[in-house]
């Protein structure tokens, strides 16, 4: 099959002339040592080609930790803040987070779009890149563009095939062929994920491991961080409030990022709590994560990146419940 | 329409709290003229804690018979009564040693044969009285201050995180000290808010905004003693800012 092919000497042309559709972002490490998306400002120096994982997904360009989502005045009410959302191109997205961002579409542009997150959605050129697996993930497709990638990098010797899987991604392409050859490649291997057919079994039959002895432990070792979520490429779960301001006049309306395992989750007015206990967060934890709601029940919102593995600090690790299920199954 | 009246006072305490007001700079001029401050003796060369207040912040553990007398007057007079800082709510640095012996530590401090002090363990003030609201942190954050005096003008309270400082120095992706470094560090256990202000500069957190909301203190031991760190030391941590941990306390 005839493809494009990026030549990696081409790579400076090409991350150049993406910055016509908005400013460059893409995995980078911090001076700390964590990788991380952020600006690219000089060409490929700083940019991240070899990463596995950012510690928080670019979900954080859709629904940023703490964002303002109405301004209050007593003359005009509460109007949606103003302003375009900055244009971006996020390069170097991996096939994992590519789905997250899908799944956060469909939460967030389904049956009610949120205003707010299409305008930022709209915004952003998705420029996916295949990747690695390493021994925390377990996606099914390393090195296949997902259906939202508007231009997918995969990753092959002295460069990368280059493909498109939008419209928005087929006139880029047109424009960058002069940097682009064409080679003949044939089709990425399926990859084969045991965990993530495991995942989509349960998904699909809807088991639940009521019996299970891990949820205690889960419970006992769980500190309510909240790393699990804020690095979770499909947590989207938001606290509201609201702040008025010294002038008695103009208040801000925010949503912040929530954590199911925090206790403010579950509680409403009056002080009542739904899930008064961690067990009975994790069971909420996993029949969201696995089994879906509402709108997407029975749709899996765990993308496989292994975020949630690798930076949990008392390794709570919720797919070992699959693994015991196939103990008990055998 | 009337402004709502202050009391902006401090116990046994640094005062490092009040000048977290006094370094809002920028709002002071909105603040004078939004609020009397009735009774503010840091603030002001007016001594007597006269007339009602609609709220009074008061800085400071209690720990003299004089203290209490101050927060009796205040919690008397005061619509709301606000915990202003770590050793209000919690008792803070004043309060890392009440577990050891009052005799022992006046006579290192004054000698031999010197009398009683009329001093006693530090507190936090809801030992004594009803608290209505607290602001945390060693000292304050100017935001969450003007945040609740904002809140009073518009006659409520705001919600603060009741989630630890990890989530908040997650959000930041700063580098996790206690996984990658194996620092004792003390944010999984401690009230968020600071915008993980240590850590984020690579300083492990030290616990100054006092205990989390059902703090799984086991947890935080039990990895803590895995990494290494002696028992001692981490007890010792965690007393600085707080001394009344439940060691064994999972929710």
């Amino acid at each position: 099959m005839e493809q494009h092919f990026l030549a990696d000497n081409a790579l400076g042309q090409f991350l150049d002339c993406l910055t016509q559709y908005g400013a460059l972002h893409g995995p980078t490490r911090t001076s700390d040592g964590v990788d991380v998306f952020g600006p690219i400002q000089a060409g490929i120096e700083g940019l991240l080609l070899d990463y596995r994982r950012t510690l928080i997904p670019p979900k954080k360009y859709l629904i940023p930790p703490r964002q303002t989502i109405l301004n209050y005045a007593t003359a005009t009410g509460y109007t949606l803040p103003t302003g375009p959302a900055p244009q971006l191109v996020l390069f170097g997205v991996h096939p994992c987070d590519l789905q997250g961002i899908d799944y956060l579409d469909r939460v967030f542009m389904g049956d009610r779009p949120d205003q707010l997150y299409r305008r930022y959605r709209d915004a952003i050129t998705l420029v996916g890149l295949s990747c690695e697996p390493d021994a925390f993930c377990f996606c099914a497709s390393p090195v296949k563009a997902p259906h939202n990638a508007d231009l997918f990098l995969q990753r092959i010797e002295h460069g990368f095939l280059v493909s498109t899987e939008t419209s928005k991604g087929k006139r880029m392409l047109a424009g960058l062929e002069p940097l682009l050859t064409k080679t003949e490649a044939a089709p990425p291997p399926p990859v084969e994920s045991r965990m993530m057919s495991r995942l989509n079994d349960v998904a699909v039959t809807g088991r639940t491991f009521p019996d299970s002895p891990l949820w205690e432990s889960f419970a006992a070792r769980c500190l309510s961080c909240g790393a699990c979520s804020v690095c979770c490429p499909t947590c989207y779960c938001f606290d509201v409030l609201e702040n008025g301001a010294l002038d008695e006049m103009t208040a801000d309306r925010l949503r912040e990022w929530d954590n199911c395992l925090f206790r403010a989750h579950g509680e409403v007015a009056g002080g009542h709590n739904f899930r008064p206990t961690r067990r009975e967060r994790f069971h909420y934890r996993y029949l969201h994560k696995y089994l879906g709601f509402g709108a997407l029940a029975g749709v899996p919102a765990c993308v496989g990146c292994g975020r949630c593995r690798e930076v949990c600090p008392v390794a709570i690790d919720l797919t070992e419940l699959f693994a015991e299920g196939d103990d008990v199954c055998a | 329409m009337t402004r709502p009246t202050l009391a902006i006072a401090g116990l046994t305490a640094c005062f490092g709290c009040q000048l977290t007001l006094l370094n809002c700079e920028a709002e002071l001029p909105t603040l004078a003229e939004r609020f009397d401050f009735t009774y503010f003796p840091m603030g002001s060369s007016r001594h007597d804690i006269g007339g009602e207040f609609s709220a009074a912040l008061v800085e400071g553990s209690v720990s003299t018979p004089d203290d209490l007398e101050t927060l009796v007057k205040l919690r008397s007079r005061s619509r709301i009564l606000v915990a202003f800082g770590t050793c209000a709510c919690w008792g803070g640095v004043a309060a890392m040693n009440n577990h050891l012996s009052r005799e022992a530590m006046t006579e290192s401090v004054y000698g031999k044969g010197a009398g009683p002090t009329g001093s006693f363990n530090p507190c936090p003030l809801h030992r004594f009285v009803t608290v209505d609201f607290s602001i945390n942190g060693c000292p304050p954050e100017k935001h969450e201050l003007l945040t609740t005096l904002a809140a009073l003008l518009h006659g409520t309270l705001p919600v603060f995180p009741q989630y630890p400082v990890c989530t908040e120095c997650r959000n930041r992706e700063c580098l996790c000290l206690l996984i990658e470094r194996g620092e004792p560090c003390l944010g999984p256990i401690t009230q968020a808010g600071c915008n993980a202000r240590c850590p984020a500069v690579s300083i492990k957190c030290e616990g100054c905004r006092g205990p989390v909301t059902e703090a799984n203190v086991a947890s935080e031991l039990e990895v803590l003693l895995e990494k290494g760190i002696s028992r001692e030391e981490v007890i010792r941590r965690m007393r600085r800012f707080y001394p009344e941990w439940d060691y064994g306390q999972r929710s």
